[in-house]
């Protein structure tokens, strides 16, 4: 429970970072806690026993969100070719990014069993609406992303009718107007994106 | 061996003329010294400075000093334009004098006093701004001269607006950036001087401070001035980067307050 409300802006003094640990919005200098964003300050009770408070200073106003190491994205597939797969990401977390960052899916990343006979042909189409995760950086244009889990994948599709399809198994989807299959890297539904 | 191709300066040099016009100075101050619009020599301008104006930025900024009027809008961070990989955020700054800005009219391209100056802003903000936390990504800081009242005190306008306006778009920093300037006119410091003071400055003081941190982040002096005379317009112009920071303080919670 936040036990002090106060709105900051950066470079305020806010305690001494002893016996508290910074939190999102917090920066540690010499012996002292600042804020680095303009927000509101909370302190919050550590999540396990015996472990330092938390300082934060939560934003008033969301800048665009950044994809980093680990971050769960989604995207629109724009660019394909038989090694990979060219991503716009749009959203990172739950948080939309105001202007879209590239990223690719290599083809030994896009499942984690049998890699070798990956073709991204039948993993991803044009338009699929994606969701993975980062795993590194990547070179200087784009993040790399690997869809190699059970919850990651195409999340929506349209057919070659152009009708919506439904996810049939973690690798089929079925077009609701002419029933034909086609193959995709499917996202297993209904799994709440992981807290970050 | 003579080297031809650069061209060598002379084996011994003259420091040069500055001519002082006596009469000319008198009329900056009176009797009381006070300056003509009825301030002492160390006092600043009121500062207006309001955020949120640029709607499509992700931040911005405006602040009005005397005659200065500049607009700043921050985009990003974004991804970066730059072909080669880095692990360190990118912050790229663009000045423009809009035509009008000054007495002569500037022209609409990008001349070479714009690119000087939009360097000194990048120089005076980067080290506040946590650029580790943002690979790979730039941030673009636009700033935009409406009107120009002495370009010393028209650099240190622009960035405190961008230090504002880069809070405003609530990218992580370590402190705001605060930057005041101060002219030497005949042997006495002229705070925050303007155009008609400018124009018979023998040298001139800008600097930018981290108040919080008690650090300074960028220092530009020119001309020909005693380290007692300097000593003092630094202490002064920190005083009055002091000042400022309030000002920006109150400028970013005053929208939060006006909502609630």
């Amino acid at each position: 429970m936040p036990n002090l409300t106060k709105y900051v802006t950066p470079g305020r003094r806010l305690c001494f970072s002893e016996g508290v640990t910074a939190g999102p919005g917090v920066y540690e200098r010499g012996e002292y806690l600042y804020a680095s964003v303009v927000g509101v300050v909370q302190e919050l009770a550590p999540t396990t026993e015996g472990e330092p408070r938390v300082v934060t200073v939560t934003r008033e106003k969301v800048h665009s969100a950044v994809p980093d190491v680990g971050s769960i994205i989604t995207g629109k597939v724009i660019r394909m070719t038989t090694k990979e797969a060219v991503v716009s990401i749009m959203v990172v977390g739950n948080m939309p990014c105001k202007d879209d960052f590239q990223g690719i899916i290599r083809s030994q990343d896009v499942r984690a069993t049998e890699k070798d006979k990956v073709k991204i042909y039948n993993s991803f189409r044009l338009g699929d609406i994606v969701r993975a995760e980062v795993i590194s950086l990547g070179d200087a244009r784009s993040y790399y992303l690997s869809t190699a889990k059970n919850e990651l994948g195409v999340i929506y599709a349209q057919s070659v009718a152009g009708a919506v399809m439904i996810p049939i198994s973690w690798q089929e989807m079925q077009c609701t107007k002419t029933k034909t299959m086609e193959p995709r890297k499917c996202a297993k539904p209904d799994i709440p994106l992981p807290e970050k | 061996m003579v080297d031809r191709r650069r061209i060598q300066g002379p084996e011994v040099s003259v420091a040069p003329i500055i001519i002082k016009s006596a009469d000319k100075r008198t009329c900056l101050k009176d009797e009381h010294s006070r300056r003509r619009d009825g301030r002492n020599l160390e006092d600043i301008c009121p500062i207006f400075l309001k955020t949120g104006l640029i709607s499509q930025a992700n931040g911005s900024a405006f602040i009005e000093i005397r005659r200065t009027k500049i607009a700043c809008g921050v985009y990003g961070p974004r991804q970066t334009k730059i072909p080669s990989f880095s692990g360190k955020g990118n912050l790229n700054v663009e000045i423009k004098f809009a035509p009008f800005s000054c007495q002569k009219r500037r022209q609409p391209y990008r001349d070479a006093q714009e690119k000087d100056l939009s360097q000194l802003v990048i120089e005076a903000l980067v080290p506040s701004i946590r650029l580790d936390l943002l690979p790979k990504s730039t941030i673009d800081i636009y700033i935009t001269v409406l009107e120009n009242d002495g370009t010393a005190s028209c650099l240190a306008a622009a960035i405190t607006c961008a230090s504002v306006a880069v809070a405003d778009a609530g990218i992580e920093m370590l402190d705001l950036v605060p930057a005041s300037s101060a002219s030497y006119i005949g042997g006495e410091i002229y705070m925050d001087s303007d155009l008609a003071e400018e124009q018979h400055e023998t040298g001139y003081l800008i600097l930018s401070y981290m108040p919080s941190l008690k650090e300074v982040t960028h220092i530009l002096q020119s001309g020909d001035v005693d380290l007692a005379l300097t000593t003092q317009a630094f202490e002064q112009c920190t005083d009055a980067c002091s000042k400022i920071y309030s000002v920006m303080i109150n400028s970013l919670l005053l929208p939060i307050r006006d909502t609630q």
